[in-house]
């Protein structure tokens, strides 16, 4: 059979490659995704090398809440440099800075790499500095800075220009006397780095005498040898808990691991992506086998004539979907490379750039791909093979023999029901977001399963298809008779168009489902910006969405001074966790004198007066987490902070607060300050006295903001709900981005539906040109053909996606307040898209059938 | 079930006893044969006739094993296929029965060697060198063994046709109106071909047809009429069978 099965496979190699290339873009979005990850881990895990070559041994704060939480105040202080360095054994230790901070030209300008941090770094004693000078040299003195190569090179900065580096303490210009290179690579991840002299580094990111971290050389004495081990556990005797001790070796592997669990969440959400379009291709995997298998049933019964067992014909469709697999695996990871640096650009254009030195092809990228893309080949056109071997060895002596449907037995269909079961619930894990699109696929197969049970052996029929064909068809059959048979042609196999339909459908469901969620993600925060917020100006850092970053605890201060100001309320945020627990709680700091001027705190327990008597032992906690833990007014709970101190707090009062400003705890911000060591604020609030005017005040903040803190800005509530609406934008861009690939594995399936279809038709084609119809209303028909069909799955799709989305939306989130908004312009938009795909899907299609020869298809059987 | 010895074969080869065949249920139900008895003896040619809707067709996909009877049972070479499974059926297929079809039926993906070989190849035997050889310097196509299918002719495609169903040498031929499709001097190559194997190969071969011409070469004439057998004797001229034809039609 196999060579029967590779010699039809070489004959029809244009429905191979389209077929191919329905498996290959997803497989090459999964390829690409790994190959980025593994690069970026790579990349990192070089560089984190690096920077640990010259330490024998590090030392770091403790990460009692996680690895994502840290301390803004550092445990490390000169004392423990002291005690390190009279630990026998220890030939040279430093304390170093490493925090982010923000670089501005002299403007006030962000000199930004993308969306890549920036770090104010300390100059180090020569054997643990990572950064080499290429130009210039390391600052001397407290108004020089060193900028890394790459900063330069985008913002053209040269040896004795200026710039403003900007942290904790109030902006301040730098002499640049020194360009920099990280280890020997250009650039330390994509990230910036602006090297000063310890102190004033330290000035900058507001901590003197602390640091970031100390590294250690130990003792080359031959004499005395020591190990880097034997050291760490030396100094680890000497130094409290609240540091890490590690050698360079554990740092370095530390790093990497840290940074590749932050990958994580990059590499699942692409991968999702790519099971979204293999699912696609699944789709048109199993249609056009489905057409094949119908178109050949001549063949089959011949093959039966001749003596082919059912095991036989089964064994040619899945030897060539096993084929057809391997080819679009192979194809989908050759994809892979060309996409893996794609996505990069993709990313860099969305304002997040990795580092990616060369290309990382793991064994297990390779292996994956081939598998999965082999697999779902194999398993779309498995129901298809099993079709086949229905085919009666009659069928070979008439035309237009039918293959029998399976008249299903009890079991069967409970097994049956079964295998839906676990598929609908496999693609429900796997789209995840999606559960809703997966049950109504797996009611429509068990909708139809039922109606096969009971009517036994009678054709399937799907009405809504022929419905909707109808409706959609109305459309276009004014356009006269080509109109007309398209619509017609369309719903002459309902069950081949739905599944056609069906794989636009599943990518047009996923972006429906994501423009309702974000539409009303908006809606949400217009709410409740609008019901909540009672001052006049938002003070951000400049750089939204960036919690690395907020603003300097000055600002506030320094706001309050500027004239039409009656009050600033300062907020931060920061994490604790729960005495026996093992997650983290969002906390909420704020200052109880003038939190309650400019925000409307929804009181269910409590009033504005709860807040002045919060103190540094009461807290207030949101309904939902209150309700969650089952705490009441009164009780009294025990908080690990990030410094690794433990406190006791009582619940004075709880709030709803649909805005989330309220994490599940409040706290006061002087509380914040000292027991969980955070220095700066996320936001603050201001509040303009009677009569004054925003066209006054907020040109006199910003003057004061760009002066000394230009790395913040002032927002209105209108401009901060504009920010919120253009932040949800870009990552909603990003994920059409992404779906927009499963529409393309869709629209190949069109196309290889509408080529099938027209070669079934070839003699009616013939005989439709040979009574008058000229090539331009066959091309005209064979394209509204495919804009009804892409219409159908159009529809369908906006359908599930909006359904979807206001069920989950209503089911999980209707307590959270959540506005349920409906984007009309966007869904139309869509479809508009869909009716267009369908319109590009039918060119090839329709060129085809416009060339057939008239007589050759009249001739032909 | 080896019949390519030249020996006429004086056993009834394919049997069937009171068969019917009955399409639909109720008041639409037909029956396409109602009690059927024949026998075909070995290395003879039978035509069957009949007009259209008589169950010419029917009792040959039943002879066959395409079709069950409603009632009644079928030998071939000694093997009731009332009860046979699909698997078992299938190995019948592909040691006693061999088929000719009206629209010839070769894979367009596969050259003439390819198609003659391909019930061997499905059977996974090897094919037995000089019997090839001999088949098809017997239907003379060796100029044309690496054609495709729509490189040849139509009466070429059948003579490559008549060589598969012969490749394996099976117990009994059918035959689905051979000639069907072919001109009148194709369709004599293809009929003086079955004589052929049936006078020196000593092929058993059972043909359906409604041309009075391509029966006259058979050595026996069945004439079914509704589903009865009307008609059943020894060879005719076309003359006689046209009259046969007439007389039932």
């Amino acid at each position: 059979m196999l060579p029967l099965v590779l010699r039809g496979f070489m004959q029809r190699k244009v429905r191979v490659v389209l077929t191919a290339i329905a498996i290959a873009l997803g497989v090459a979005l999964m390829a690409g995704t790994y190959i980025l990850t593994d690069t970026i881990n790579k990349s990192f895990a070089s560089i984190f090398s690096v920077a640990n070559r010259g330490n024998d041994v590090v030392i770091s704060p403790t990460q009692n809440l996680g690895r994502e939480t840290r301390s803004q105040t550092s445990p490390i202080t000169d004392q423990m440099l002291a005690k390190v360095r009279a630990t026998p054994g220890v030939s040279e230790a430093a304390g170093s800075i490493f925090t982010p901070g923000t670089f501005l030209d002299v403007h006030g300008k962000r000199l930004t790499n993308g969306g890549a941090p920036a770090f104010v770094a300390s100059e180090s004693p020569k054997r643990f500095e990572s950064f080499k000078p290429v130009q210039g040299h390391l600052p001397l003195g407290p108004d020089e800075v060193a900028i890394d190569e790459q900063t330069a090179k985008r913002h053209t900065l040269k040896l004795g220009q200026q710039m403003i580096v900007a942290g904790s303490a109030p902006a301040k210009r730098y002499t640049i006397v020194g360009i920099t290179r990280f280890g020997g690579g250009e650039s330390f991840g994509g990230a910036g780095a602006a090297i000063l002299t310890p102190t004033e580094a330290q000035r900058v990111v507001g901590l003197p005498g602390h640091f970031d971290q100390i590294e250690v050389a130990a003792e080359s004495n031959p004499a005395h040898p020591v190990s880097a081990n034997e050291l760490r556990g030396r100094i680890r005797a000497a130094l409290p808990a609240t540091v890490d001790v590690r050698t360079g070796a554990q740092q370095a592997a530390k790093d990497t691991s840290d940074l590749e669990s932050n990958l994580g969440f990059l590499r699942t959400f692409l991968l999702v992506f790519a099971y979204v379009a293999l699912v696609v291709g699944a789709f048109i995997i199993f249609n056009t086998f489905s057409i094949t298998v119908a178109q050949r049933t001549r063949e089959f019964g011949l093959l039966r004539t001749l003596g082919a067992s059912r095991r036989q014909i089964m064994q040619s469709v899945v030897y060539e979907g096993l084929l057809l697999g391997v080819v679009g695996a192979v194809l989908g990871l050759l994809g892979g490379l060309v996409l893996a640096p794609a996505l990069n650009e993709l990313f860099k254009a969305f304002g997040a750039e990795l580092p990616h030195n060369g290309t990382v092809v793991e064994t297990r990228t390779i292996v994956v791909s081939l598998l999965v893309g082999t697999v779902v080949t194999l398993l779309a056109g498995l129901p298809p093979a099993l079709r086949a071997t229905r085919v009666p060895p009659l069928a070979a002596m008439r035309e237009g023999v039918e293959i029998p449907p399976r008249v299903l037995s009890a079991r069967g269909l409970i097994v049956r029901l079964a295998i839906v079961l676990v598929i609908a619930v496999l693609l429900a894990a796997l789209i995840g977001g999606s559960v809703a699109v997966s049950v109504v696929f797996a009611a429509l197969w068990v909708g139809r399963l039922f109606a096969r049970y009971r009517r036994g052996a009678r054709p399937r029929r799907y009405r809504v298809v022929p419905a909707l064909a109808r409706g959609i068809g109305a459309l276009v059959s004014w356009r006269g008779i080509t109109g007309q048979l398209a619509r017609e042609n369309s719903i002459r196999q309902p069950g081949r168009t739905i599944i056609t339909a069906a794989a636009l459908t599943v990518g047009l469901a996923l972006v429906a489902f994501v423009a309702v969620l974000a539409d009303g993600t908006k809606a949400t925060i217009n709410q409740a910006v609008s019901r909540s917020f009672a001052g006049n100006l938002i003070v951000e850092n400049s750089q939204s969405g960036n919690n690395e970053q907020g603003i300097p605890a000055v600002v506030a201060p320094a706001l309050r001074r500027v004239p039409g100001v009656a009050g600033v309320a300062p907020i931060a945020f920061t994490e604790g966790r729960l005495k026996g627990s093992s997650s983290n709680v969002r906390i909420t700091a704020i200052e109880p004198s003038t939190f309650g001027q400019v925000y409307r705190v929804e009181w269910k327990k409590g009033s504005n007066a709860t807040l002045l008597g919060l103190g540094k032992d009461g807290t207030i906690l949101t309904k939902s987490y209150a309700d969650s833990k089952h705490l009441k007014v009164g009780q009294t709970i025990s908080v690990l902070t990030p410094t690794d101190k433990h406190i006791a707090l009582t619940v004075r009062g709880i709030a709803s607060d649909n805005a989330r400003l309220l994490g599940d705890l409040t706290i006061t911000l002087p509380l914040a300050r000292e027991a969980f060591g955070q220095r700066d604020d996320a936001l603050n609030f201001v509040a303009y006295s009677q009569g004054a005017s925003n066209a006054q005040v907020q040109p006199a903040v910003n003057r004061l903001l760009a002066a000394s803190f230009p790395q913040t800005r002032s927002r209105t509530a209108a401009q901060f709900k504009q920010d919120q609406a253009s932040q949800i934008n870009t990552l909603l861009a990003l994920i059409y981005v992404l779906l927009a690939l499963s529409v393309i594995v869709s629209l190949f399936g069109i196309v290889n539906t509408l080529i099938l279809s027209i070669y079934e038709r070839t003699r009616e084609l013939g005989m439709l040109r040979a009574i008058g119809t000229s090539r331009r209303q066959i091309r005209q028909m064979i394209r509204y053909e495919s804009v009804i069909t892409a219409l159908i799955g159009g529809v369908f799709g906006l359908v599930i996606g909006v359904v979807g989305a206001l069920l989950v939306t209503t089911l999980a989130l209707s307590d959270s307040g959540y506005v349920q908004s409906i984007p009309v312009g966007t869904l139309a938009i869509l479809l508009v898209v869909a009716a267009l795909a369908g319109l590009l899907a039918a060119q090839l299609p329709a060129r085809r059938a416009a060339r057939l020869d008239m007589l050759q298809a009249l001739a032909s059987e | 079930m080896n019949t390519a010895t030249g020996a006429p074969d004086p056993q009834t080869i394919v049997q069937a006893a009171d068969l019917s065949r009955r399409y639909g249920e109720g008041e639409a139900a037909v029956d396409a044969l109602a009690g059927v008895s024949v026998g075909f003896p070995g290395g003879r040619f039978a035509a069957i006739m009949g007009p259209s809707g008589s169950g010419k067709s029917t009792l040959m996909h039943i002879l066959a094993g395409l079709d069950r009877p409603t009632s009644g049972v079928v030998r071939v070479g000694g093997v009731d296929l009332t009860d046979l499974s699909d698997q078992d059926l299938t190995q019948l297929r592909r040691d006693r029965i061999g088929f000719i079809f009206q629209t010839f039926n070769l894979l367009p993906v596969l050259d003439a060697r390819e198609n003659i070989l391909l019930p061997l190849s499905i059977a996974g035997k090897k094919p037995d060198g000089e019997w090839f050889d001999l088949l098809i310097d017997t239907v003379g196509i060796r100029d044309r063994l690496s054609h495709r299918p729509a490189e040849m002719s139509g009466g070429q495609q059948q003579r490559v046709a008549v060589a598969r169903a012969l490749i394996s040498r099976p117990t009994v031929v059918f035959a689905d109106e051979p000639s069907g499709n072919l001109d009148s001097k194709a369709s004599n190559d293809v009929l003086e071909l079955l004589r052929h194997a049936v006078d020196d190969f000593g092929q058993t071969v059972v043909m359906v047809t409604h041309d009075a011409h391509a029966a006259s070469f058979a050595d026996r004439l069945l004439v079914l009429a509704d589903g009865r057998i009307v008609h059943d004797g020894d060879a005719v001229t076309s003359e006689q069978a046209l009259d046969l034809m007439k007389s039932v039609g």
